[in-house]
């Protein structure tokens, strides 16, 4: 049952990033109590975009996936009947992998796609038609049985062209942060299917027009938004949560605690080390994030020639070892890595470019910062399009430490847990079995996806709650 | 010791699926009526090889239709792990 004390919570959710929006949401619209606390100014988490001098910049993620017909992304948007108003838009193609051999342009048409790249690689014509099958297969349990493979093991046993093994991999690279080696099979195929073959799809006007429209329907369904607003603590008695406390000292009692926030500072700080076994301590103490972004804004002062396709990702690479370009990220060595993914937005005056990069404390990005922005400029410049720094407006960038400050996600990861095989689906880390009433939402749950990984976990998070409390699960 | 296994495997399915435990029958189809998709088969796979110290092949996951089926399958593993030993 529902408490009918005014001043109790049925749920608190810690953080209004994209899962913790979606999950209050649901949980708000089936008539549960519901208050989400946000530390930032702003609801999103990395789904925002700020304004420069004219320039509105996506901050981290510029695109989401999974918005086919039954895509999750699309599901929750006409659940709370938010797909008109956001007016969403998708290039077309939406991605473009440049090589020094190659260019493959991934095309809303994935049969399209499929027969180009069977053109440029008419050697691994049905391995490509069989492997993209079983990538958009949709049968729910086709992917478990992937669960012990890297993604390197999956294409090995589909392809024998290394180079388009590199091709396939290289926006995962980008966009999941690991190299196929050492990518689990499962996040890969996920990455694939809703990145490159359902994604690209961006609300007119900047992502911060999706967590804001989640956050109006919130609202409007009777939740509490608190922007600002830190939690310091939360609060548990025999092993049962009672509430949380926010920085300023006030007590929040709630039946439900949902932490839409990093994991390490989920359970170690704001829980705290006591509450939880020394088996599962060590355990999140051995866990490796996943690797740190520098984003790239750049506002032009013109549309010229060579700025093609607004609004498509392009991933530019010069050569196919990425192995090796994984370990020159991780050392912060922008040669070494080579390639970057860089997007010319819809309004073809504002660009955003981003490489993987390590998490260092402030002092370092403070020194090597514009460093690192100049050169990543020379290579723009220098492989995709000429004369750019000629009419750069506005530059500014975000560092690993920038991602810190804004959203605390532990060192500054971009997507959660590193995805690698030993780090997927591990337990207690979605719902702690030892703490009833306690749920993680979010990509810190080992099922770091991207914007569709978090949309589905935040749905799924709301349907537990909803039927622990006998309560409909209420859609339109 | 079946007993037991069948009730943790009961309380790891209830936790990944969010349905009670008294919902969770022998012969429940855990994709049709639990809602178990790829995912949550893979926790649900990655719960038992935890709790049981066993190793789940990649090629039996798919055949876990039933809570019936998860609970032979770790016997199996269990009694051959056993003999092993």
């Amino acid at each position: 049952m529902l408490n009918p004390n005014n001043d109790i919570y049925d749920a608190v959710i810690i953080g209004a990033g994209i899962s913790g929006l979606v999950c209050g949401c649901y949980l708000a619209k089936a008539g549960m109590k519901v208050l989400i606390a946000e530390q930032h100014h702003k609801p999103g988490g990395y789904c925002t975009s700020f304004t420069r001098k004219g320039f509105t910049f996506d901050a981290a993620a510029d695109c989401f996936g999974a918005y086919r017909e039954d895509g999750i992304t699309r599901k929750i948007c006409k659940d709370f009947e938010i797909d008109k108003k956001l007016n969403i838009i998708r290039p077309d193609p939406s991605v473009i992998i440049i090589t020094p051999d190659y260019k493959v342009y991934f095309w809303n048409d994935l049969e399209k796609t499929i027969k180009e790249l069977q053109i440029i690689f008419p050697e691994e014509d049905n391995n490509i038609k069989r492997f993209f099958s079983f990538v958009f297969n949709s049968d729910p349990n086709s992917f478990s049985r992937i669960r012990s493979r890297t993604f390197k093991e999956l294409l090995d046993q589909y392809f024998t062209n290394d180079k388009l093994k590199a091709i396939l991999s290289f926006p995962l690279l980008a966009i999941g942060g690991l190299p196929p080696s050492m990518m689990s099979a499962f996040m890969g195929v996920k990455l694939f299917s809703e990145f490159l073959l359902d994604g690209g799809y961006q609300p007119k006007g900047g992502m911060q027009a999706l967590p804001d429209a989640l956050a109006e329907r919130f609202k409007e369904f009777g939740g509490e938004l608190r922007l600002s607003c830190l939690v310091k603590k939360i609060r548990i008695k025999d092993n049962k949560i009672t509430g949380v406390v926010f920085e300023k000292g006030s007590f929040i009692p709630s039946k439900y605690v949902i932490s839409n926030c990093d994991a390490r500072q989920t359970f170690l700080k704001l829980l705290g080390k006591d509450k939880i076994k020394e088996d599962f301590y060590l355990k999140i103490k051995d866990m490796t994030p996943s690797i740190s972004n520098f984003v790239l804004y750049l506002g032009i002062d013109e549309y010229f020639k060579p700025l093609q396709n607004p609004g498509s990702a392009l991933f530019f690479s010069p050569h196919y070892d990425l192995d090796k370009a994984y370990q020159a990220a991780q050392k912060g060595d922008i040669e070494g890595y080579g390639g970057y993914a860089l997007r010319i937005y819809h309004d073809k005056s504002t660009i955003s470019a981003i490489i993987p990069a390590p998490y260092k404390n402030k002092k370092y990005w403070t020194n090597n910062k514009h460093k690192f922005l100049e050169s990543f400029i020379d290579r723009i410049e220098k492989y995709s399009i000429p004369d750019l720094s000629k009419h750069i407006i506005h530059k500014e960038a975000a560092t690993p430490y920038t991602l810190y400050r804004y959203t605390l996600n532990h060192k500054g990861a971009s997507y959660g847990w590193a995805g690698t095989l030993s780090q997927l689906a591990v337990p207690d880390f979605r719902k702690p079995s030892f703490i009833q009433g306690f749920y993680l939402t979010g990509h810190w749950t080992t099922l770091g996806t991207g914007i569709s990984g978090v949309v589905y976990v935040g749905h799924d998070t709301a349907k537990k709650i909803l039927r622990k409390e006998k309560l409909s699960y209420k859609i339109n | 010791m079946s007993d037991n296994v069948e009730n943790e495997i009961i309380s790891i399915i209830a936790d990944v699926s969010g349905f009670d435990e008294e919902e969770i029958k022998p012969d429940t189809n855990l994709q049709n009526e639990l809602e178990i998709d790829s995912i949550k088969a893979i926790e649900i796979t990655v719960a038992i090889e935890k709790k049981f110290k066993v190793s789940v092949r990649d090629e039996d996951v798919p055949k876990i239709l039933t809570l019936s089926d998860a609970v032979n399958l770790v016997n199996q593993l269990l009694n051959q792990k056993g003999r092993d030993a």
